[in-house]
């Protein structure tokens, strides 16, 4: 920050000359940051003896596989950074165009992935090269651009689902909602008890977007976003669109989100804080969330208060309730310009969801996308991990369509509108039928 | 933190400028003396009230500060926000103490102390140029670039600066700080050297001349050391709004080794998470250096901020 | 509060030491404050996505900023900032100011009180207001306090205004010292030529003090009006970097970093830029216009 004086002495004519003068040194020095290509240092990120790899901060069971790389090959070792959710696909863009970017990057497949391959900033992975054949086809399809895999998943499968404090909603005599109009009715029901229906991290604007993922698959079936991801931008102003927006700003109406819904972030822990500390009955929020509680609460898991449930279905909708949204799984993908292909290579082939990986997240709770898993389930031990760990098996195994999150599944210039309209239309500050409007202007 | 320009110290006429704007207050008509103290109570009650209001107002977030970095993660959802801490506890400080504070704050220190060395050096030197060689081209041209620049927005000018930086190879170094956060200095430093400079006597200057001194030597011997109290001022100035900046070190680095530590309590937030009294903590540990200095250079940095307009 | 070009010196020029000496200065703001200056320009008339080579655009960066309503929304809130701020700041430092100017102890301990917020880094100002303001965990916990139990910053009606009260919260002590010390100029002697005449409190007040703190103002008001522009830090960490909720605290320059350094959309970004770049520049032209108007002027004039 700094400041301007006040000057008594700068005169019209005067301030033009020394404009003129700016210019013509600027001139003279040789403008360096209007040349016709684009940075040129494009290598990665490493020092001559290692890798980097980057992925987000709650990814403890990733950053084990990187350690047991690092013990079996000590003379080219992983260097891991790890970054909080919200800002992390910035810094790698920021970090891409700077030349700078890791050689091994954490990512949610979808657009955002695509842009980068389309940049030619990404390898594409033969079979034998990661050995790829070990992983749920439904899943590798989110990293999987012109028939070519541009990234090995790397953590456990993450639908969306519904959690709930099963003490608080007994107290107010509420069954876990199975449609759209249970849900209404537990939210007159929980108000009235005084807890926030729906815990909802709004700050954070992406969890506001898994409602509105979730409404528009059930009212208007998984062919709607297709379209759009593809796209078609007057698809955005489907009807289907705007009557899931209706439904989000029925449903904020109704007070289901409470009143501060708009204070709080997904990265404080708040949203989930007020769940199992009771101040709210539910929350919508990805499969990773189980791990986050049981890391945060463990009594309250072990009490077994915590309930689960698929989102409800929507009578009238043309979408088939069975159908997730969601992330299919996060990604590990290689940087063309790294200089460390091989020993990259044999930590996305060797360590990633190795038996050890796949062990560790069936222990915290996550189903790693890999296949024939249903022995290695049957051999859990903890039952209500047991039981969790089969609800979301189950889950992605019946669902007819797995929707990738819209932020991760369109290309990164319509992010920012994406989350700006979503927090327009949950605040009602836009009209539901506004928010296809601006979409599809934003997407043209 | 905006300043402005003024003469720090005016060796013509010793004390303050004459900030007489000329007319004498109208008379009004006399009125009874003891309305008159009436008045002058009220008067007095009204910014004495503000000044209480404001103060709380002042001292209640930083209040609630320390005694939230003080709690336990349990007492803090437990506790009443404003009350001192059941169980204080220096847990918080342990946490962050025990992360890369310690790499925050060097590099900190060394972008800070590398930024206010690299200004005020280059700044005296062209402070020095522009008084010395008065009315000459060069000194006009570079004086009016100077004005221009304190009107540039620096967040405008961000695009072009990250670019610049990644070509120049600088990109997630501390250099790539230090450099734009020194010429975004510039500016405002060369205006207060010049402006104090021009008051030194040209008698000294001419003494030197006849005693066949260079520039150099007069830029070091008598310049340099008559605008002690002047430099003084610009690099506690600097330095505070260097240590403070957010912008640069947000786009010109991304490495948690290269931090600084506003951009590290950004950090902190995402790490620490629910944790609020740890990030706190951090918020409190990130600020003592600038109390520290707050404490031993109080006169310079009140003369800093409002650039002399308080001797 | 002068700043004035050097004296006119007949038959002054450079010689090829003080070359020399002003060059490294030139150098430094020349290539990070000029050529920016002239590169954010060029950069508006590119396309550029932050990964791939810069492109030729031509007008098309410029016609979608000037025709996308959320360029003049941010324009708008910037405006809106700087005049509520100015509002809110200017009174309260003035009565500040006056309350300090005399000397004493227990003034000098409220001046020293009200320094702590300007040694915060906006970041430590704006986390520090965030978890505060917490409408679960923050001061409206407090019993008695639960009235502040509000989305304040959550809200779109009410998050602009809570911005600019944390920005006063920070900047007024500023403004109060330049106040305070505008006010320890003015000469006693005008105080008692008017109590002769007798003058009271009030009248002393408007036809003494407001008039003599006129540059004062002026001042604070430039610093106040031209420093809104770039409050950027504070915002975006108040706002977790979006300026939100929705768009309500999407000031020009946040609007600037969301645009190019978040939709990789730096040519656009860039365009908004200029935009700021104008804005700061008028905004500074026109201050100094308006000040031109004080006697400060003239007395330049006779240098």
């Amino acid at each position: 920050m700094r400041g301007t004086p006040v000057n008594g002495n700068l005169k019209g004519p005067r301030i033009r000359r020394v404009v003129a003068s700016a210019v013509a040194l600027a001139a003279a020095m040789g403008l360096a940051s209007c040349g016709t290509s684009g940075p040129s240092g494009s290598s990665a990120d490493s020092s001559a003896k290692g890798l980097t790899m980057w992925a987000l901060n709650d990814q403890t069971i990733l950053k084990e596989s990187v350690d047991a790389y690092n013990k079996d090959h000590p003379d080219e070792k992983i260097t891991l950074r790890l970054f909080a959710n919200d800002d992390y696909k910035q810094k790698l863009r920021v970090a891409f165009g700077a030349g700078q970017a890791p050689d091994i990057f954490f990512s949610w497949g979808g657009g955002a992935l695509n842009d980068y391959v389309k940049a030619g900033k990404v390898d594409a992975l033969t079979a034998a090269e990661a050995n790829t054949d070990r992983f749920t086809p439904s899943v590798m399809q989110s990293a999987t651009f012109d028939s070519k895999v541009y990234g090995v998943p790397a953590n456990g499968l993450a639908p969306v689902v519904l959690y709930y404090n099963k003490k608080v909603l007994a107290d107010a005599g509420v069954e876990p909602p199975k449609t759209y109009d249970d849900l209404l009715a537990a939210v007159k029901k929980l108000k009235g008890k005084g807890v926030t229906p729906l815990s909802l991290a709004a700050n954070s604007k992406w969890p506001t977007l898994m409602y509105l993922e979730y409404l528009l698959d059930r009212q208007g079936g998984p062919q709607v976003f297709s379209k759009i991801a593809s796209g078609d931008a007057a698809m955005w102003k489907d009807a289907s669109v705007t009557k899931a927006n209706q439904y989000l700003q029925d449903l904020s109406k109704a007070g289901a989100f409470g009143d501060n819904a708009s204070s709080v972030g997904y990265d404080q822990g708040a949203s989930t804080a007020l769940l199992y500390t009771g101040k709210a009955a539910m929350e919508v929020m990805g499969t990773w969330e189980y791990a986050n509680i049981a890391k945060a609460a463990p009594d309250f898991l072990k009490k077994g208060d915590l309930g689960y449930t698929a989102l409800p279905s929507l009578s009238g909708g043309a979408g088939d309730p069975k159908s997730i949204v969601g992330n299919p799984s996060n990604f590990l993908s290689l940087n063309s310009s790294t200089k460390h292909r091989s020993a990259a290579l044999t930590y996305l082939k060797d360590y990633v969801l190795d038996g050890s990986q796949v062990d560790a997240y069936l222990a915290a709770g996550s189903v790693p996308p890999v296949k024939d898993l249903e022995s290695k389930l049957a051999a859990v031990k903890s039952s209500s991990d047991k039981a969790w760990l089969t609800f979301v098996y189950n889950l992605v195994e019946k669902a007819p369509g797995f929707q990738l999150s819209w932020d991760q599944a369109l290309p990164s210039d319509q992010a920012d509108p994406l989350l700006t309209n979503t927090d327009k239309s949950f605040l009602r500050q836009i009209s539901p039928a506004d928010f296809g409007v601006n979409m599809s202007k934003a997407a043209s | 933190m905006s300043t402005t320009v003024t003469k720090v110290h005016d060796p013509r006429t010793g004390t303050g400028r004459d900030r007489a704007t000329g007319r004498p207050a109208a008379p009004s008509r006399p009125g009874p003396a003891r309305r008159r103290t009436a008045v002058a109570r009220v008067r007095r009650a009204l910014t004495g009230g503000a000044t209480l209001l404001w103060a709380a107002i002042v001292v209640v977030p930083v209040y609630w500060l320390v005694v939230t970095s003080l709690r336990s993660r349990a007492d803090f959802t437990a506790d009443s926000p404003l009350a001192l801490p059941g169980h204080p506890t220096l847990d918080s400080y342990r946490t962050v103490l025990d992360g890369d504070f310690t790499t925050y704050l060097l590099n900190s220190v060394v972008v800070t102390a590398g930024t206010v060395v690299l200004t005020v050096t280059v700044a005296l030197m062209a402070a020095f140029a522009i008084v010395r060689g008065a009315g000459s081209r060069l000194s006009r041209v570079s004086f009016r670039l100077y004005l221009l620049g304190l009107a540039i927005p620096l967040q405008a000018v961000i695009i072009p600066v990250y670019l610049l930086i990644i070509r120049m190879r600088l990109y997630d170094s501390l250099p790539a700080i230090v450099l734009p956060s020194a010429a975004f200095a510039l500016p405002i430093t060369v205006m207060i050297l010049v402006s104090f400079l021009r008051d030194v006597p040209r008698s000294l200057f001419e003494a030197m001349v006849v005693d066949g001194a260079g520039d150099w030597r007069m830029l070091f011997s008598l310049a340099a050391p008559l605008a002690r109290p002047a430099l003084m001022t610009v690099a506690v100035y600097d330095g505070l709004q260097v240590w403070n900046g957010f912008l640069f070190p947000l786009i010109l680095t991304q490495s948690g080794d290269k931090a600084v530590l506003p951009l590290a309590l950004t950090l902190y937030r995402g790490q620490f998470g629910i944790d609020v009294p740890a990030t706190m903590a951090a918020v409190v540990l990130s600020t003592l250096p600038m109390l520290a200095l707050f404490i031993l250079a109080r006169r310079q940095l009140v003369a800093g901020l409002t650039a002399g307009f308080s001797k | 509060m002068t700043v004035t070009v050097p004296a006119r010196r007949r038959g002054g020029r450079a010689t090829g030491t003080g070359l020399l000496m002003a060059a490294p200065a030139l150098l430094l703001f020349g290539l990070f404050g000029l050529v920016p200056l002239v590169g954010v320009a060029a950069l508006s008339l590119a396309r550029w996505d932050g990964l791939g080579s810069v492109g030729w655009a031509g007008l098309a960066n410029w016609s979608s900023v000037l025709t996308d309503g959320a360029t003049w929304q941010a324009l708008g809130l910037t405006v809106k900032v700087m005049a509520v701020s100015w509002l809110v700041q200017t009174p309260i430092a003035l009565a500040l100011g006056v309350f300090q100017a005399p000397r004493g102890r227990v003034r000098s301990l409220f001046a020293v009180l009200f320094f702590l917020p300007l040694l915060l880094s906006a970041v430590a100002v704006g986390l520090t207001w965030q978890a505060l303001l917490d409408p679960s965990f923050g001061i409206g916990a407090t019993p008695g306090l639960h009235w502040l139990a509000k989305p304040l910053l959550g809200s779109p009606e009410l998050a602009l205004y809570t911005v600019v009260f944390v920005i006063a919260w920070q900047f007024v002590p500023f403004h109060a010292l330049l106040y305070q010390a505008g006010i320890r100029q003015i000469p006693t002697a005008l105080y008692e030529a008017a109590a002769l005449d007798g003058a009271g409190p009030v009248a002393r007040f408007r036809h003494i003090t407001l008039p003599q703190l006129k540059y004062t103002m002026v001042t604070s008001s430039t610093l106040m009006l031209v420093g809104s522009l770039t409050y950027f830090d504070l915002i975006f960490v108040l706002s977790g970097g979006t300026g939100g909720p929705g768009t309500a605290t999407r000031v020009l320059p946040l609007a600037m970093y969301i645009t190019g350094f978040q939709a990789h959309d730096m040519g656009r970004a860039s365009a908004v830029a200029t935009l700021l770049v104008v804005f700061g520049l008028g905004l500074s032209l026109l201050t100094t216009r308006l000040s031109g108007f004080t006697r400060m002027d003239s007395r330049q004039e006779g240098m």
